[in-house]
This record gives C-alpha cells, sequence and structure tokens, in this order.
C-alpha cells in the first residue's frame, strides 16, 4: 500500500477556482470561484445538474485540465506550478479514474485490461485479488466485447484501483448502467474505499448517491451551494431512486 | 512488469493478418529483390577484382597499320615524347612544346584477327569472332566451362555468346573455311561485355564473339591481322584522374613515337575508358544505384501507409488514449506502442527480405547478370552495404516518418482525447456544397474526409505510373527504334573501302545500280559541361561522324548549296545538342590537334547517328585530300564487283538493329516480369488504402444499414470517390511519369555515345493507366465483400 497522506492541512484543498470557456458574448463561466476542502479517506460526492461544472471541477482536480483562477493543492502540493512532465506523474502515482464510459482496451482481455493499470504503479495491489474482489475471476480471459456493460465498468474500476490510488476519481461512473448494475458498481467503489482507503471523489447528478457519501457538496452554476458532512452514511445497497 | 501494452502487437498482428501479410510480402519482395542486387553486386564485384589482378588486364591498347620494330618499341616504351616530333610539331605550329614527364611502359603484342563465325556451315557469316592466341601473357581468360584449346580444330569462345546463339562445348563452328571444334566456355577479363568497339553503344553478343586458339591456328586464320598492342605502365595510375593523365601523357608519346616511325596510329583505348572491360561492372553499379532510390521511395510509401493506419487507430482509440494518458501513461510511451508495429513489421520483412536477398533473389540477379555480360564464375559475399541499405535505412525511414506523424497526432491533451477533440484547427462551419443530389454530396464529403489517404494514394500511383512508363516504354522505345532502323540507313548497304585505289593503283568503282560515291570521317564534339548530365559519362568527348555527299545525292537528299563551313546536322545530333540553324559546333580530331567549326545550316531528318553533312566537295578541301577523294559507296543493292578484301566494313540494317535485340535478348523476360510485379504492387497500395477508408467509416456504413440503405448503394458511396480517385490519378499520374521517364532517359543518354529517344506506343500508354485499373477493379470486390460483412450492430457499440 501507498503510503498515506498524514500531514498537517486538508489532504485536497480547492481555492478560489474558476474556469471559463469560450470569449466576448459567448463566453461561459463554468466555475465562478470554488473553495472546499476533502479530507483523506473520505467518500466525497460533486453532485449537480448538468452544466453545474462538476465535470470541468473533476477534470482540474485530475490534473487534466487547468483553472483561469484559483488553486488545486493535493497533499499540500499546488497541481498550478507543474509542467505537464509532473501533471502525467502526478496522475501517475496519486490518481485513479473511472469514467461514465469504460474505455477498455479491445484487443487485452480483462485481467490484461487490469495490469494496465498496475504497470503505472510501483505498489499495485495484487491482481488476483482483485479480480476476485470485482467478481471478475470466472472472465478474467474475457475481452471487453464479451462482457456485458456493468462488468466492463467493473474492469474500468480494477483498472483505477489497483493502482492503489491515493484519490479514486469517478465521472458519472453509473451513468450508463441500469439500477441493479449501477448500485453493484457503486458497492465496489464503496467497498474499495473501505478495504484499500482510497479518497473517492465522485461526480454525479443521482441525487440517490449522496447518502452513500461522507461528504456532500451541491454544485449549481458554478458554485458551491451546499458543502455537508453526511453523518448518516447509508450503504450502497440500501439505496433506492 | 513489463508494458501490458504489448500484448496488443501480436494480436493485432493476428488479426489484421491479411493487412499486415500483404505489407510484409511487400517489403519481403522489394528488401530481397534490392538487397539480392546488392549481395550479387559485391559478389560479382569481388570475382570481376579478383580476375583483373590474375587475369594482367592491360592498362590501354593500342593498333598500329604495320608491325612495330623492336626499335619503335623500346623507344615507346622509355615513355619519352620523340624530340624529331617535337622539333617538327614546333616548327609547324610556330608555338614551343609543352614538356610533359616520362611515362615509361611495357609493350606487349597482342595481335587479333576478326573472323568470320559460320555456325551452321552455309557460308553466310552468323557473327564477327575477334581471335586471339591461346599463349598469351596478357588479358587472360577464366574458363567458366571446359578448357583451353590445346590442338589446330580446337576453339574456346565466349559464354555469353554461345548462351546467346545456342552454341556449347563439343558443337562445331566454322572459321576462314575451317571447322573448329568448341572445347571451352571462356570470359575473357577485357571483355566482359562484347562490345566491338568501345565507341559502340552497346555490346552485341550475338553478332560478335571472342574467341581463343592455338598459334598454329591462328597463323592459319585468313582474315587481316590487327597489330594490336597491349600498355603496362611501369608506375601504376591511381585513381580515374591520374589514369586520365597517365593516358594523355601516353598517347603524346605515343603518337610522336608512330609519326616519326612513318607509321598511322589506328586505335588507342586506355583500359579505363575501354567499355568492353568497364561496361559491366558500371552497369552493375547502376543497378544498385536505381534500387536504391526505388526502395527508398517504396519504404516511404509504405510508411505513410502505417502513418495513415495508425492515425486511424489513435482516432477510433481516442477515449482508450484520454484514459490511459488521464491514469498517468506518458506521451512517450503511447508514442513507442504505437510506433511498435511499424517497426516489428519492417523488421520481420527485413529479416525475410534479406533472407531471400541472399538465396533465391541473388540467384535470379546472377542469372540476369549472366544472361547480359561475360562474367566469371563467383562465390557469395557478405554485402554491408545491402544490410545497411535495405534494412538499417528502411527501419530508419519507417521510424522518422511514422515517429513525426504519431507524436504530431498524440501531442493532444488527455481531455481533447476524452472529447474526441483532435482537429488541429476548429472548422468553424462546415464545407458548403452545391445543390447537387444527396448520394453526390454524401460522395463529397467521404472524398473529402479521406484526403489524407489519397494524396498518399497520388504518391503511390504516380510512382507505379512512372516504373510503370519505363516497363512498357522501354521495350516499345526498343521496338520502335528497330522498325525505324531501315530509315536510319541512307541506303540499304553503306560500304566504307580500305582505300580508293585497288593493288594495281585502280580506282574502285562499282557498275551496281544506283551505287553512290560518300566520303565520311570521325571527329569529336565536347560533351555539354552543364549539370548532371555529364556525370558518370565514360569520357568527355563523343564521336560525330562528318559526311561529304555528292550533288543531287539520292541517299544524302540536301538540296540547299552549301558554303564552305555552313553545315547540315542530322536530326538526333541536334536533339542531343539542342542545335539549331544558325548555331556554331566545333569538332576536333580524335589523335589529331586539329579542330574545325562549322555553322549549321539546317537539321537533316536523320537519326541513325550523331552525323554532319556537307558537300563532297567543302569536304575535301576543309579537310585537305585532293579532289575526288572519296572514302566508300551508298547503295541500294549489294556490291558485288568490289573484291571484299577492299571493303573495311559494311553497314546494314542488321547493323542498326543490333543493339536492339540484344537489350531486347538481355531485358525482354524481366519487363515481363517487372510489369506484373507493378500490377500487384498496384494491387497492394490500393488495398491497403482503400481498406483503411472502409475501416474509418465501418460505423456510418453500419448505420446507413439499420437505416435501410442496400449494400450496393453504401458500396456506392464509400468505393465510387475511390473509384474516381483512381482514375484520374492513374491518368495523371501517366502524364508525370511519362515526362519522367523521357527526362531520365535523356539525361542517361547524354551520359552514353549516340542518341535514342524515349518513346510509348498508344498501345503502351493505355496499358500503363489500364494496370492501375485493373488493380482497382481487383482490390474494389474485395471493398465489396469487407462493406457486406459489417455487421448492423456495429454502430450500436461504442456509442458515446
Amino acid at each position: 500500500m501507498n503510503e498515506r497522506y498524514s500531514g498537517q492541512g486538508p489532504f485536497l484543498e480547492i481555492s478560489g477556482l474558476k474556469k471559463s470557456f469560450g470569449s466576448g458574448e459567448a463566453k461561459q463561466d463554468v466555475l465562478r470561484g470554488m473553495d472546499f476542502t476533502v479530507n483523506k479517506g473520505e467518500f466525497c460526492v460533486l453532485l449537480g445538474p448538468s452544466g453545474s461544472g462538476k465535470s470541468t471541477l473533476l477534470n482540474i482536480i485530475g490534473g487534466i485540465d487547468t483553472p483561469d483562477a484559483g488553486y488545486v493543492s493535493i497533499r499540500g502540493d499546488k497541481l498550478a506550478g507543474m509542467n505537464e512532465k509532473a501533471l502525467t506523474l502526478y496522475r501517475r502515482k496519486h490518481l485513479g479514474y473511472v469514467f461514465q464510459m469504460y474505455n477498455l482496451i479491445p484487443n487485452l482481455n480483462v485481467k490484461e485490461n487490469i495490469e494496465v493499470g498496475a504497470y503505472l504503479s510501483d505498489n499495485p495491489l495484487d491482481v488476483n485479488d482483485l479480480l476476485h474482489t470485482l467478481g471478475l475471476e470466472d472472465h478474467k480471459y474475457k475481452y471487453p466485447n464479451q462482457l456485458s456493460g456493468g462488468q466492463q465498468q467493473r474492469v474500468s474500476i480494477g483498472r483505477a484501483v489497483v493502482k492503489n490510488p491515493d484519490i479514486l476519481m469517478c465521472d458519472e461512473p453509473t451513468g450508463a448502467l441500469d439500477y441493479k448494475t449501477s448500485k453493484e458498481i457503486l458497492g465496489l467503489i464503496e467497498d474499495c474505499n473501505k478495504k484499500y482507503g482510497n479518497t473517492v471523489i465522485m461526480v454525479t447528478h443521482n441525487e440517490a448517491i449522496r447518502h452513500m457519501a461522507d461528504h456532500v457538496i451541491r454544485l449549481r452554476d458554478g458554485i458551491v451551494r451546499h458543502n455537508d458532512i453526511n453523518t448518516e452514511k447509508v450503504s450502497a445497497s440500501e439505496l433506492e431512486w | 512488469m513489463k508494458n501490458p501494452l504489448i500484448k496488443r502487437i501480436p494480436r493485432e498482428l493476428t488479426r489484421d493478418w491479411h493487412k499486415y501479410l500483404v505489407i510484409i510480402v511487400f517489403m519481403l519482395l522489394m528488401i530481397g529483390v534490392v538487397s539480392s542486387m546488392y549481395v550479387a553486386h559485391d559478389s560479382m564485384m569481388a570475382a570481376i577484382e579478383d580476375t583483373r589482378s590474375t587475369g594482367n588486364l592491360e592498362d590501354g591498347r593500342f593498333e598500329v597499320n604495320k608491325e612495330l620494330t623492336d626499335d619503335i618499341i623500346e623507344k615507346i616504351e622509355s615513355g619519352e615524347v620523340s624530340k624529331d616530333w617535337i622539333a617538327y610539331t614546333e616548327a609547324l605550329t610556330g608555338e614551343d612544346f609543352e614538356e610533359i614527364e616520362s611515362i615509361p611502359v611495357e609493350i606487349i603484342s597482342h595481335f587479333f584477327k576478326n573472323e568470320e563465325e559460320d555456325r551452321d556451315g552455309d557460308g553466310i557469316k552468323d557473327a564477327t569472332v575477334r581471335v586471339y592466341k591461346s599463349d598469351s601473357t596478357v588479358d587472360l581468360a577464366t574458363f567458366n566451362e571446359g578448357r583451353a584449346p590445346e590442338n589446330e580444330n580446337e576453339i574456346a569462345i565466349d559464354r555469353m555468346h554461345a548462351d546467346n546463339v545456342g552454341l556449347k562445348t563439343g558443337d562445331t563452328i566454322m572459321l576462314s573455311g575451317r571447322q573448329f571444334k568448341i572445347v571451352g566456355l571462356l570470359s575473357y577479363v577485357n571483355y566482359t561485355t562484347l562490345h566491338e568497339s568501345t565507341t559502340d553503344l552497346m555490346f552485341d553478343a550475338f553478332g560478335f564473339d571472342v574467341a581463343m586458339v592455338t598459334p598454329e591456328a591462328f597463323e592459319k586464320l585468313e582474315a587481316p591481322l590487327h597489330y594490336n598492342y597491349v600498355f603496362m605502365y611501369n608506375e601504376k595510375p591511381d585513381g580515374n584522374v591520374e589514369k586520365a593523365d597517365f593516358a594523355e601523357r601516353f598517347l603524346k608519346v605515343l603518337i610522336s613515337r608512330v609519326a616519326i616511325a612513318g607509321l598511322s596510329l589506328e586505335d588507342f583505348v586506355p583500359e579505363y575508358l575501354n567499355q568492353s572491360s568497364n561496361f559491366a561492372p558500371s552497369d552493375i553499379e547502376g543497378d544498385t544505384a536505381g534500387a536504391e532510390v526505388l526502395i527508398y521511395i517504396l519504404i516511404a510509401v509504405i510508411a505513410f501507409i502505417f502513418a495513415i493506419t495508425i492515425s486511424t487507430t489513435i482516432d477510433k482509440e481516442a477515449s482508450v488514449i484520454g484514459t490511459l494518458r488521464a491514469s498517468g501513461y506518458t506521451k512517450g510511451e503511447l508514442v513507442r506502442h504505437y510506433m511498435a508495429m511499424p517497426v516489428v513489421v519492417t523488421i520481420i520483412g527485413a529479416l525475410l527480405g534479406n533472407l531471400g536477398g541472399y538465396t533465391v533473389f541473388k540467384e535470379i540477379v546472377v542469372y540476369l547478370y549472366y544472361n547480359s555480360y561475360s562474367l566469371p564464375k563467383y562465390t557469395t559475399v557478405w554485402s554491408g552495404e545491402a544490410f545497411i541499405k535495405t534494412t538499417l535505412i528502411p527501419l530508419i525511414l519507417m521510424l522518422v516518418i511514422n515517429l513525426f506523424v504519431i507524436i504530431n497526432k498524440l501531442k493532444f491533451s488527455p481531455l481533447r482525447f476524452l472529447r474526441h477533440d483532435l482537429k488541429r484547427t476548429k472548422r468553424a462551419k462546415a464545407v458548403r456544397l452545391p445543390s447537387w443530389s444527396f448520394l453526390a454530396r454524401f460522395r463529397l464529403r467521404v472524398l473529402f474526409q479521406n484526403i489524407p489517404n489519397y494524396l498518399v494514394l497520388i504518391f503511390g500511383i504516380v510512382f507505379i505510373e512512372i516504373m510503370l512508363c519505363f516497363a512498357f516504354g522501354f521495350p516499345d522505345s526498343l521496338n520502335h527504334y528497330a522498325e525505324e532502323a531501315p530509315g536510319m540507313l541512307f541506303s540499304k548497304y553503306q560500304y566504307s573501302l580500305t582505300g580508293m585505289m585497288d593493288e594495281k593503283g585502280k580506282e574502285l568503282t562499282t557498275a551496281t545500280e544506283g551505287a553512290e560515291k560518300f566520303i565520311a570521317t570521325s571527329l569529336e564534339q565536347s560533351r555539354l559541361s552543364d549539370g548532371e548530365a555529364m556525370r558518370g559519362a565514360s569520357s568527355s568527348t563523343e564521336g560525330i561522324t562528318v559526311y561529304g555527299y555528292i550533288k543531287d545525292s539520292s541517299y544524302i537528299t540536301i538540296r540547299e548549296a552549301l558554303e564552305e563551313g555552313n553545315v547540315y546536322v542530322s536530326a538526333s545530333y541536334a536533339d542531343k545538342y539542342s542545335l539549331k540553324e544558325g548555331d556554331k559546333i566545333s569538332l576536333s580530331e580524335k589523335y589529331g590537334s586539329s579542330s574545325y567549326t562549322f555553322t549549321v545550316a539546317g537539321v537533316f531528318n536523320y537519326s541513325g547517328s550523331l552525323a554532319v553533312f556537307m558537300p563532297i566537295e567543302n569536304f575535301n578541301r576543309i579537310f585537305g585530300n585532293k579532289e575526288g577523294d572519296f572514302s566508300g559507296y551508298f547503295s541500294d543493292l549489294e556490291i558485288k564487283d568490289i573484291s571484299s578484301k577492299y571493303i573495311a566494313n559494311v553497314l546494314t540494317e542488321e547493323d542498326v538493329t543490333k543493339i536492339t535485340n540484344q537489350l531486347m535478348h538481355s531485358m525482354g523476360g524481366f519487363m515481363n516480369i517487372f510489369r506484373y510485379a507493378l500490377l500487384v504492387m498496384s494491387i497492394a497500395l490500393i488495398y491497403l488504402l482503400s481498406k483503411i477508408i472502409i475501416e474509418k467509416n465501418e460505423s456510418p456504413i453500419s448505420m446507413a444499414k439499420i437505416l435501410g440503405f442496400k449494400n450496393s448503394e453504401i458500396s456506392s458511396l464509400y468505393m465510387l470517390p475511390t473509384a474516381i480517385m483512381v482514375f484520374v490519378f492513374a491518368i495523371l499520374s501517366f502524364a508525370v511519369g511519362k515526362a519522367i521517364i523521357s527526362w531520365v532517359f535523356r539525361i542517361f543518354m547524354m551520359q552514353m555515345d549516340g542518341w535514342f529517344t524515349f518513346y510509348m506506343s498508344v498501345k503502351g500508354m493505355i496499358l500503363t493507366v489500364l494496370f492501375i485499373i485493373i488493380g482497382y477493379a481487383v482490390v474494389s470486390v474485395t471493398d465489396f465483400i469487407r462493406i457486406k460483412k459489417i455487421p448492423l450492430d456495429e454502430a450500436l457499440k461504442n456509442i458515446e
């Protein structure tokens, strides 16, 4: 396991974050000054309707997009000062990504797709253990096109988690899945959070998911409307929508 | 841990095996053929070099009209210019003779006789055979088969001549009415090609032969003895510049000594300018130079095909790439990953190609060499150059081109990959199309979408067309030349006499109807000195025949009354040197110091040789002859009333066409193979590119099927733009290809003696275009099947 953050101050700090697209009359402010912090090991949900800026925020935290103003600081390191090489290294060492679409490599089998993530880590989890945790043991030699959507998303989670990242970034991970499968996937992410202690930041528009989070941040029109700590956390299996 | 992405490479190779097989076979053939050319070249050159040193090759030779006495030989060998001659020259010109450093040599007599070879015993000459004695100590022969003659009725002849005319050991031939049994097939070190004269444009292994008989048999042969002497420098020159300097100095010594002895120098050929010993090595050299360019162009075409394929794959895998980059994969790791396939395929192609190059292909090239040249036996040598040029450089070329494209393609941010936003420039709005039918506009969109593919297609088709123009045009040019041959002679028979008088001092006349006197001599023209045309030329001058014709000649039909100094030039001379009316030409004697300047008064439509024409009276005055002098007869009928001993040579249609016959024999078969290889290449190229176009559009094709379009309609949407492009490019490329080949041919001919223009028949032109279209037709069948096989659910997969 990676040496987890144990320093002073918040694990993740977002301060005065602004971002706009376009220019002139067509200029659209997507983030209009955001401030919040996330603690180590927290399950944090960024909740908001379409266009609220949640994906843009996630991309900036993940170092694949840059803010116009403000900063993101992880473990005390500000991303703004990093060049492309340092950002790549940052993502490689500390982040795991799960997207709405699974983006698996079609000509690698399940196990190999997970190994794609393991390759990046100095201290990866055991792939076979993870396959067991993900319920993919019987499918490990199958190719993505032989799997259902839910199974493919499990592989994608496996690819992100196997790195044993400090932060697991999930962008609408259940957006393309049915109710039952969505709950299974959320359960898996919950398990990983508990078992491996990764901080989870999940972007979703599904209100129900906030109930399983430690920390819920509601976004609307590019600003934080509510920043709540959930004291009545329930497990994924108990969610209803 | 190994990068798991590596596992994709073998799977990709097996998944799309037919595509990679086409590329690998393409490369195998290309690299195999070119590598074999280098291997055969290096092996053959090693064998030639070896025989040049062990075979006691001359440094040059000269021929005089009478046998040299020991005294004269000694003086020539001293390498000093005759003082008497210097005094005479200085008195004549009024200028001081520029002293030259002495050039001591060894002179060895190496007499020969030009006999008539009669293979079928019908008394008619089948070829000229130059016979040497078997006890020669210079210019030795190696035996490809059999042995040297040991008794009077035995002969060894040139191996290639024997092959060409179907002679073998054990056969008999007639020389001077005497029968000889062939006991050996040989290759003389100074006759690796059978050039009868060093000024011949092409060797003639059908009509000319070299042979060896015993000294006793030699004495009994009836043909006139040629007093040919070989010279060897005491100190060997190093490099062509020194060789030229040595030859120039020795020629002065020789001219002075021969002139003072009252003899006439008939011929002088330093070895480095001797076509018969240098044509083969320099031609073999040229083969590899051409092949080198060929392989680089083809590798570049393949590299671009790969680049387009990878570019399409990157577009398709944009989400995966975005995810990998977001997860922390570096740009370098992905560049290396996408580079792996072209590198692996190139290495496989190069390994197999090299294997073929040292085995099967080499045998073919060696066979072609033996089919053209009289070469000694060889052993295969390792060619480092072949490895560098056919393996390392193609690999580097493949790396550089793909690296450039892939780096450029992967430069976008992870976010842009995730958003499939990979266009360099954001187009504000789509190109507006005219209000044509929906299908026509659809096709136009497909065309716009695939512009990079079509650019590679143009490049490839232009390249194939250039080679097709060569493959069709070269034989066409030879055939055309052969057809035009009768028109390239002034008369059916052109007799050059040994002198004007017979033994009794009586003028040689003929009662043959239509026979007409003429006079001719040979002068030299400096080659153009500007630009590339000079590079590789065997000498800095080339021979021009100067004709004097009688008034109202029936054969040289120039009717303009020309003043002294005004001349007509032959059409080929005007073409080669870009001469027009009013231009001045300066010609000089080959072995003398006089030079002549003439004004071009017109161009005479004659392409048989580079020639100058003037009235016989002007000729005799200019060259200091007596009035009425002549040197031969033009005649449409065979002259039978002049004894053959007074006839130096007869020029007939056969002599003009011997060059084309030889070239057709040496290259005809090869050209046919070459044409079909090009057809296969055009199929492979179009196949690879059209496959990319269809693969890129699998999803829209599938969607069109879901919408209810029929396979035939979809095919017309996605295949017709390519068909139109192929057709248009084939025609345009033909024009480009023909222009380039004509230009290359012209450059090549500038370096050679004589003139020969590139010609393509209408049939040849149509076929060059048709070959590409046939190539497309074959591919379109596979394209149609491919479109038919695209499943309906393709459009429903991976929609984001």
